[in-house]
């Protein structure tokens, strides 16, 4: 088991490494320059001489190998260097500020979920072509193809406009929190439903099943103690990849209901060329993913005891 | 009543980390949080949905906070970065300047009790009022003055405005309350660039620095700052010692919404009472017709233009740009796409402007004129219908911003506009900076975007974008005559001497058609009822943002 998390931790440093240097090139490849970007459209007078001067500034004179090791050496020391769009803010700052707005959604999101969707997957898996089934069918069949976008919105007019019960943007009350995390919660809801439902039909069918329910336990007994244990694994996987991909389903709501998140630090950065934030983001997302993905491995483990990493 | 009781209970409950453990601990389970979607209708602030009642508890005078929203975050609060309107509300109300252009376009002394320009152009004297303080409490003195236009106009300072001092040379402070700036060459612009710039306290600034300024600013403004985060709002207080008089109204506070549909929603609901950076403009028509709110509708400096590379091959003989401007039906794309509210541009210098034109050739749509015109420039259609001379076709890629969902249609109308005389453009995306780099360099052929082609409605100088060695010369346009007038233009300071020579300018620039000039867009910025001494009619956007600390909110006496 030590050996094992020691080789993975280990080809989790180069993952982490390839992509700091992958974003690094990929976004000195794009074409622009944000040192324009500082410059409103009220500044008449703009001279190279003073362009080369806030170039200097910001050390973006230095040829790139240069520029990558010094970013690559404060990055070590956990200093993720300076914004240059939010000029002189520290970006450690700006995503430690954005993490908590983001990692708040995504949890009470993923509760949600799974509260509804757990629960309801498996009436569907016992109970086959049954209403029940139909229904989960359908709810989920809509919570994947309804785009976050369109629904964020839908909920602001009935729920702010219409109803008037809660605020249409920000985190400034926690009734902001509930139409961004059932947004979120839709689409995780939708899918962990039908993969929940799917592996309850299969587990059903196992020997195991059959065996305790020849040995007289009560059905709830069945379902409980042999089939939902088992029927979760598929669902862990799910959650697993889910959390790699957090930040995709954010962007969209944190930029409807104007939360300060990491999704949108992300793509107000990608925007506008703030190397620093974008790199420095790419990164700790790497590192998210890699510890993520060894977590949800070690969580196999504790769920089906066949499964050891000697 | 709901929207005045939601802000006091929300303000004291802002994420900060504590409060972010706190609810992660307290929402551990989906029950809590189920549970807590229901609560809302027995709250007081889901309870009265009546938005325009006032309770009886909020009839004192004064006081309440006024809500503004802005669509991206506010980056720094240092005057150097004023350059954006959505950070100039909140800059200029932290901050005053010297002089500067109000609503109505008319220069106001501000700090000044008055200034006197030599007739030469060659010597400013400002006289500063006595006896206003900065939010330190300090005394306003020509040496913050001084300080503040040395510190951005020095270059090894890497500010961006910089280039706004053109001119200055040196600056003397002969008493307390006096500042004389010495030009060393004639800057006609000078009041509507650098005496315009506000000013900074001093010793704290040269204290703290200008990275550390652009967080935590003290000025001499209406408003000082209370809270600060970029992404999601900037909240400013009354400032008591206020040398024009304490604002009636508490707190202003700058949201950060960027989705256009949703800050109209928040001004229907009154959570704002108004959105500094334009909605949609069909929301903006709506908002007209909506008897609790004011919408502005002044005329914009800034032309929707398509530039154009003009060293390509295909673009460099203006009779194939001349033809190009012909060829669209410029009041459609204004009727169907922009629903009206704007007007077709005749000239690079704004409408609203003292310096306009009225007399210069006008394109009118005609494509059979448009197509004669290519004909006759020896641009001739080849196999596929596009025109070509001498081997080379007469096409070329309009990039438009990545996501500008509102410019887009104009560019797909004027792809298919067009094509009906032969001319092929096609469409790209990029970001805005990759944009604004290729256009600057010449290695894109065409984009669409605003821009302003004079400095604003009171200076008409086009040097940044029009003259050969301009910062913004996205045409890459390059004309001796272009480049003497506006040369000569910023050496006379009396705007009738200097007239002749915009006239000249402009009837160059029409002639040359350096860029596809559109429409001038009308700014349209909604205010809610609420606000009561809102200027009446003003002339000129944004600056009306610098009037806030003599409005009042209704319900709040």
């Amino acid at each position: 088991m030590g050996r094992y998390i020691f080789v993975r931790v280990m080809q989790g440093i180069v993952v982490i490494f390839l992509i700091s240097v992958l974003t690094f090139i990929i976004m000195r490849m794009m074409p622009g320059d944000p040192v324009y970007l500082l410059f409103g459209e009220g500044k008449v007078r703009i001279t190279e001489e003073q362009m080369q001067a806030i170039r200097a500034r910001w050390g973006l004179d230095q040829p790139y190998y240069v520029q990558y090791m010094v970013w690559a050496r404060n990055m070590l020391t956990g200093d993720f260097g300076d914004s240059l769009i939010r000029t002189g803010t520290p970006v450690r700052q700006m995503i430690f500020e954005a993490i908590p707005v983001t990692l708040t959604l995504n949890l009470y999101a993923m509760l949600l979920a799974l509260s509804i969707s757990i629960p309801l997957g498996i009436w569907a898996g016992m109970r086959r072509n049954s209403f029940v089934d139909y229904f989960a069918s359908i709810v989920s069949a809509m919570g994947i193809a309804t785009p976050n976008f369109w629904l964020g919105l839908m909920l602001i007019v009935i729920f702010s406009l219409v109803l008037g019960l809660l605020p249409p943007f920000g985190l400034r009350s926690w009734q902001g929190y509930i139409l961004p995390v059932i947004v979120l919660a839709a689409e995780q809801m939708a899918v962990v439903t039908r993969v929940m439902r799917s592996s309850t039909v299969e587990v059903l069918n196992e020997d195991y099943v059959r065996t305790a329910r020849a040995k007289g336990l009560t059905e709830r007994t069945v379902i409980i103690r042999h089939a939902v244990r088992n029927a979760l694994l598929p669902v862990v996987t799910v959650i697993g990849f889910n959390i790699a991909f957090i930040l995709s389903g954010t962007i969209v709501v944190e930029t409807v209901f104007a939360l300060p998140g990491i999704g949108r630090l992300f793509t107000d950065s990608v925007f506008r060329l703030d190397y620093q934030v974008v790199q420095s983001l790419f990164v700790l997302l790497a590192a998210l993913v890699v510890v993520v993905n060894l977590l949800t491995d070690l969580l196999y483990a504790l769920i089906d005891p066949r499964i050891r990493f000697d | 009543m709901k929207n005045e009781k939601q802000r006091k209970t929300l303000g004291a409950t802002q994420l900060d980390r504590r409060q972010f453990m706190r609810l992660t601990v307290m929402g551990a389970g989906a029950t809590a949080l189920l549970a807590a979607c229901a609560v809302p209708t027995e709250t007081p602030a889901g309870g009265d949905t009546g938005a325009a009642a006032s309770g009886a508890g909020e009839a004192a005078a004064g006081g309440g906070t006024m809500v503004w929203l802005g669509h991206q975050e506010v980056a720094s609060l240092s005057p150097d970065d004023d350059g954006p309107d959505i950070q100039y509300v909140m800059i200029r109300n932290i901050h005053s300047p010297v002089v500067y252009y109000n609503e109505f376009n008319e220069p106001e002394a501000v700090l000044a009790d008055s200034y006197e320009v030599a007739d030469d152009g060659l010597t400013y004297t400002f006289n500063l009022k006595q006896g206003v303080l900065f939010h330190d409490g300090k005394e306003l003195t020509s040496a913050d003055v001084k300080y503040t236009w040395d510190y951005y106009r020095n270059p090894d300072n890497a500010a961006v405005s910089v280039g706004d001092f053109e001119g200055v040379d040196s600056i003397d402070t002969p008493d307390d309350y006096t500042v004389v700036v010495n030009m060393s060459s004639v800057n006609a612009a000078s009041l509507a660039n650098w005496a315009e710039f506000c000013i900074v306290q001093s010793e704290y600034h040269a204290e703290i620095g200008e990275d550390a300024y652009k967080a935590a600013p003290i000025g001499t403004g209406p408003y000082k700052l209370k809270e600060w985060r970029a992404a999601e709002f900037t909240e400013l207080e009354a400032f008591d010692d206020y040398f024009m008089g304490r604002p009636s109204i508490d707190v202003v506070r700058l949201d950060v919404v960027p989705e256009d549909s949703v800050r109209m929603i928040a001004l229907q609901t009154g959570d704002a009472d108004s959105s500094a950076w334009p909605l949609l403009v069909e929301d903006s028509l709506t908002l007209m017709d909506d008897p609790n709110f004011t919408v502005y509708s002044t005329p914009g400096n800034s032309i929707k233009h398509f530039p154009l590379n003009n060293t390509l091959p295909q673009l460099s003989d203006k009779m194939v740009r001349k033809a190009l401007l012909h060829a669209l039906d410029r009041q459609r794309i204004i009727d169907d796409l922009w629903s009206g509210t704007a007007q077709v541009a005749h000239s690079n210098i704004s409408p609203s402007s003292y310096y306009y034109r009225d007399d210069l050739p006008q394109y009118e749509y005609d494509p059979e004129k448009a197509a004669a015109m290519l004909d006759e420039a020896g641009w001739t259609a080849g196999d596929d219908g596009i025109r070509e001379k001498d081997g080379q076709k007469l096409s070329f890629t309009c990039t438009t911003i990545t996501g500008d969902q509102a410019r887009r249609p104009i560019a797909e109308l004027v792809q298919l506009m067009l094509s009906e005389v032969g001319v092929d453009m096609q469409l790209a995306e990029a970001p805005v900076a990759s944009i604004l780099e290729g256009m600057r360099a010449g290695t894109m052929d065409a984009s669409l975007f605003n821009w302003t082609y004079c400095t604003n409605a009171v200076e008409p100088d086009p040097f940044s974008t029009l003259h050969s060695d301009g910062g913004n010369n996205f045409c890459n346009f390059k004309n001796d005559r272009m480049d003497e007038l506006i040369e000569q233009g910023l050496q006379i300071v009396d705007p009738a001497e200097r007239k002749p020579l915009y006239d000249e300018l402009q009837a160059i620039f029409v002639d040359e058609v350096p860029c596809l000039f559109l429409q001038f867009d009308n700014w349209l910025i909604p205010f809610s009822n609420r606000i009561q001494g809102l200027p009446v009619d003003p002339t000129a956007s944004t600056s009306y943002y610098m009037r806030a600390s003599t409005w009042t909110l209704s319900g709040n006496g």
